[in-house]
Order: structure tokens, then C-alpha cells, then sequence
């Protein structure tokens, strides 16, 4: 079994390293401090099984394995964590693994064991119901670009805009794809985006001032970016206490 | 509880002269034979008023002690005597003075018995209202304060679980690998907890808060390696010996670690400084911002708050806690008086 350990703190990593040795049958891919991180690793190395540490920087467990899940071929998520009550709580009752810290070799045994049993994309959809169920919003995105996996961080993102059955996501100047609808995005991240015609959204920081043509529309101006963006008559007033907010 | 006002603070002997100046235009206003002017009744009858008064108030402050020795009940009798028999001698002297000198301001030489006995009535009405009065504001008080301290009891800064387990893991890795170090994480965690389960109210000193915060800091050190950097400043002239609530600091600096180091992945230093200011002391805690998205879910400030109303209940007004929220760095700044705190 090929394993990549996750945690921001080394002590930790170290001990699981040293545990992960004694149980044999197990070869480390590597290490990582922070989600983001691990999941760009896995989307690279394919692990088999990632040990994940929850509260970490950039992103935290609970969205890497969100973001795990949906890799090819998914790897096994086992939790590692402190003391979360939630995390317990909401994997109490499933497969799902998780080890409470200092974590005990014979409990990392059983649990590899089972990681072993369960084909990692069994376990994965468990856990991505789970996630979901939970459902805190993302932190990134998870996009692939030519093969790539690419995380963009929502808070850099401008727009969204539909076309077709994809998304684009703008952000710091580059756009790439998702197939994920707008509306779900916009459940998702509604405090941050505004919809500003049917087929877009602006995130609200972004927005700088709105321009009215001469013949009667109006576009929204994104700061740091050329383009204008047409909003909808149906939208304005929402989008004029988005600009004045801003 | 004690059930009689501190007849010698401020704010009590206000609410007596209020009282008294408001007997004063009730005696004033109410209908009579007008034979005299409004402005210079409104002044005699002042002048005799406040003078009764205060000197009810002044008798009750010295008397204090001796009557607290009694029975509540035996207790309260006698100061509503105390004040019955000031007001009766009191009245005499006036009309007294009064007859003698022929200035007119009472009432005729008739009538001393009935100006006597009904000033003593009166002080005795009032007397009645105003001793129920400051009865029932001090229970109320002995009250809050009981309920402020049910809740510091509650806030009673705690260590969180999380802190404990991960030190747990640290120790877990560092016994094979480097003992010596996990023997001090297990001393220092030792001395956290001995302050944490052992802190029931009872007064820390701002010294031993202080190496708290170090033993703390250096568990956290280990735990995450060279992204904690620390740099503690300690003025030579804090006086180490000043009384302050037990674990005043500790959450505090636990803040800066979680909200603003840990959510950073190349990590963040925790500045602390501390300083003598004028006759008190200052404590600034710096640590940096993390950008939003990178932020931990507050909870609202909880640590924070709490914090300041230890404070606030510990030193008064005095205490001051400052937070400047800049966008990329975070200042808590602590303002304490160097007095002994109000006793619990």
C-alpha cells in the first residue's frame, strides 16, 4: 500500500512515519504540511491511503478529502485528529476510519486493515455523501487543467460564467473549466458571489462600479479585469446594493 | 450580606441629600398659609433639612461597627432610633436657637411640641423608605456580584482539550526520538495543568502568568516546529509580584497561536510585550492576520471576551483590554492598574 501522511505539525508527521514503519506492507509516498498540498501530491503520486490531519492551514481535512474523493482512482481517507467532536459524530456510525491522537499502532493496524478490505472508491463515495452532508462551503476549487488537477482558491476567483453545460472560472487572469452547475455554486457561495444576469456571477469584493451605455444596459466593471460584464434588468437592484456594499 | 449602607461613601451620602433636597420641595411646595417668601423657605428649610441628614449620615458611618456587632434586627432598631433621636434633638436645638434669637424662621413659641414631634415623624417616614432603600440596592448588588462570579466561575479560562491531546501526540513522538525534550514538554504541560485545574478564582501572580505563558509557548514550539517563532519582551521594571486573575495570559497568547500562526503554512511570530506604564502595567500580544480564506471559523471572539470581563471585574475601569484588528496583523493590548484587585 502506497500512503502519503498529512499534518502541519512535524512531531505528528514524524510519530505517524514511525508507526507506519512498524506495521509494514506500507510504502510512504511522502509528506505534506497543508491540504491543498495533499491533495496536489495524491493527484500526482496516486496513493493508495491518505493519513489526514483536520484542522491544517490553506485547506483543512475535511475539504482535501472532499477533494480526494473526487480523484482517479480515489485514495482511502483515514482521519487523524485531536479532538473534534463533530469529526467523531459524523463518522461514528460509517466505515469511514478516523484515529483520535496520540494515535495507538494496534488502532493504525485495524485501520489499515480495513482501508486494505474496502476498494479505496467505495470508501471514497461514503466519505463524499458524508462531506457533503456536512456541507461547509470549499475553500478551492478543484479544476483540472490538461490532466492537471488545479486547486484555485475561491477567494481568487472574479467571475463565474455559464456556457453550455461547463462553468469558466475566472481568476487572476486565466480561465479554466468545472462541471459544476452555476446554481449549486451559488448555493454554495453565496455570501461571497452575486448573480448579475442568468448566466453569471461576480464575486462581490470584485466588484468596482457599474457603466450604463447609451443604449440602456448596464455592465459591471471587475476590478483587475478588461472585460465588462452585462447585468440583467431583473438583477440590478441586487447588484447596485452589492457595488454600494462593496 | 450586610444589611446597612456604607453611610460614609460618596454615592450614598448623594442619594441622602437628593433625598433630603427632595423632602425640602415637597415641604416647601405643598399648600400652607404662605406667609413667608418661596426663596428664602426653599433656603431655611434646606439649610435644616440637609443639616438633619447629614448629620443621620455621618452618625450611622461611625456608628457602623458597633451596630454591624448586633443582631440584624437589634441592628436596624437601633439605627432607626440613632436617627429618631438626632432628629428629635435636633428640632429642639433649632427651635430653640430659633426662639432665643427671635429670628422668626420656625414657628411660633407655641408650637415647639408639635415642630418637634412631626420633624421626627418625618425623618422617621423617610428614615424607613431610605433604609429599605439602600437594603434592597445592596442585595441586588450582593446579588449581581454573586451572579458575575457564578459566571467567571464559568468563563474561568480553560485549557482546551485539543491543546492537551496534540501536546500528547508531540510527547508521544519526541520520547524516541529526542527524550530530553519530552521530558520538558511533559514538565511544562504539567505546570499548565496544575494552573488550569488549580485556578478556582484564586489570584495568580502576573509574574508566574508570565513563565505560564513561556512553558505554554515552548510545548507550542515543538508542536509546530520553526513555523512558531516567538519573541518575548519583559520590561526589568514590572513589578512580577502584582496580583492578577489566574490564566489572565495564557488564553490570550493560545489565540495568537491558533487564529494567527497555525492557519499560515510558513507560520507567523507571536510578539509579546510587557511594560511598566505610569503605575501600571501594559501587555501587548502581536501576531500576524492570515488572509481571509485562510482564516479559522471564529468563534466570535469568545477568549476575548472573556478575558475582558475578568478584567473589567478584577480592576474596574482601570483595566482596559484594547484589540486593533489590522488586515494582515492582529494587537491585543492589556492595561493593567497596579492596585490590589477588588477581593471577590
Amino acid at each position: 500500500m502506497k500512503a502519503l501522511i498529512v499534518d502541519d505539525e512535524p512531531p505528528a508527521r514524524a510519530r505517524l512515519v514511525s508507526l507506519l514503519q512498524e506495521c509494514g506492507d506500507v510504502e510512504l509516498l511522502g509528506e505534506a504540511g497543508d491540504g491543498r498540498t495533499a491533495v496536489e501530491i495524491a493527484a500526482r503520486l496516486a496513493p493508495d491511503l491518505v493519513l489526514l490531519d483536520i484542522s491544517m492551514p490553506l485547506m483543512n481535512g475535511l475539504e482535501a478529502a472532499r477533494h480526494l474523493a473526487t480523484l482517479d482512482p480515489a485514495p482511502a481517507v483515514i482521519f487523524c485528529t485531536a479532538f473534534d467532536e463533530h469529526a467523531l459524530a459524523a463518522f461514528d456510525a460509517n466505515a469511514i476510519d478516523y484515529l483520535v491522537k496520540p494515535i495507538r499502532l494496534e488502532r493504525l493496524q485495524g485501520a489499515l486493515a480495513r482501508a486494505q478490505r474496502y476498494s479505496g472508491g467505495a470508501v471514497a463515495k461514503l466519505q463524499l455523501e458524508q462531506l457533503d452532508a456536512q456541507s461547509a462551503s470549499r475553500t478551492h476549487l478543484c479544476v483540472r487543467v490538461r490532466g492537471n488537477l488545479v486547486l484555485v482558491p475561491v477567494t481568487e476567483i472574479d467571475y463565474l460564467m455559464a456556457e453550455d453545460k461547463y462553468v469558466v472560472v475566472h481568476y487572476r487572469g486565466n480561465a479554466v473549466l468545472i462541471e459544476e452547475p452555476l446554481k449549486a455554486l451559488e448555493t454554495e457561495f453565496g455570501g461571497r458571489f452575486v448573480r448579475i444576469h442568468r448566466n453569471c456571477l461576480v464575486a462581490k469584493a470584485r466588484l468596482v462600479g457599474l457603466v450604463r451605455t447609451t443604449d440602456e444596459h448596464v455592465f459591471a466593471k471587475i476590478a483587475g479585469c478588461e472585460v465588462q460584464l452585462e447585468v440583467s434588468r431583473r438583477n440590478l437592484p441586487v447588484v447596485r446594493r452589492a457595488v454600494k456594499g462593496a | 450580606m450586610r444589611w446597612l449602607a456604607d453611610f460614609c461613601s460618596l454615592p450614598v451620602l448623594f442619594v441622602v441629600m437628593l433625598v433630603a433636597e427632595l423632602v425640602v420641595l415637597v415641604i416647601v411646595i405643598a399648600p400652607s398659609d404662605e406667609s413667608r417668601a418661596f426663596l428664602p423657605r426653599l433656603a431655611t428649610t434646606t439649610v435644616f433639612v440637609q443639616w438633619l441628614g447629614l448629620l443621620c449620615a455621618v452618625s450611622l458611618c461611625k456608628l457602623r461597627a458597633p451596630l454591624e456587632r448586633l443582631q440584624p434586627l437589634l441592628g436596624v432598631v437601633t439605627a432607626y432610633l440613632v436617627m429618631l433621636v438626632i432628629s428629635l434633638a435636633g428640632s429642639y436645638l433649632v427651635f430653640t436657637l430659633d426662639q432665643q434669637l427671635s429670628l422668626g424662621l420656625t414657628l411660633p413659641a407655641q408650637f415647639q411640641t408639635r415642630f418637634v414631634i412631626r420633624n421626627a415623624a418625618l425623618c422617621a417616614l423617610i428614615g424607613t423608605a431610605l433604609l429599605r432603600y439602600f437594603y434592597v440596592l445592596e442585595q441586588w448588588r450582593t446579588r449581581v456580584r454573586a451572579e458575575a462570579q457564578a459566571r467567571l466561575d464559568g468563563l474561568q479560562a480553560r485549557i482546551r482539550p485539543h491543546f492537551l491531546f496534540n501536546s500528547m501526540n508531540t510527547i508521544a513522538s519526541l520520547i524516541r526520538t529526542q527524550p530530553a525534550a519530552a521530558e520538558h514538554a511533559v514538565e511544562d504541560l504539567s505546570d499548565l495543568f496544575r494552573a488550569a485545574l488549580g485556578a478556582d478564582g484564586a489570584p495568580s501572580t502576573l509574574g508566574s502568568e508570565l513563565e505560564l505563558v513561556r512553558r505554554y509557548l515552548a510545548i507550542e514550539q515543538l508542536r509546530l516546529g520553526e513555523r512558531l517563532q516567538v519573541t518575548m519582551q519583559i520590561d526589568d521594571l514590572l513589578p512580577l509580584q502584582m496580583p492578577v486573575p489566574a490564566l489572565l495570559l495564557q488564553p490570550l497568547v493560545e489565540n495568537a497561536v491558533n487564529h494567527g500562526v497555525q492557519p499560515l503554512p510558513q507560520g507567523g511570530t507571536v510578539a509579546l510585550r510587557a511594560s511598566r506604564v505610569g503605575s501600571g502595567v501594559e501587555i501587548a500580544i502581536a501576531n500576524p492576520r492570515p488572509p481571509e480564506g485562510q482564516r479559522l471559523p471564529t468563534r466570535n471572539g469568545m477568549a476575548l471576551a472573556n478575558t475582558r470581563s475578568r478584567i473589567e471585574y478584577h480592576f474596574g475601569w482601570r483595566g482596559v483590554l484594547l484589540v486593533q484588528e489590522g488586515a494582515e496583523d492582529f494587537l491585543v493590548t492589556l492595561r493593567l492598574p497596579d492596585v490590589e484587585p477588588a477581593k471577590p
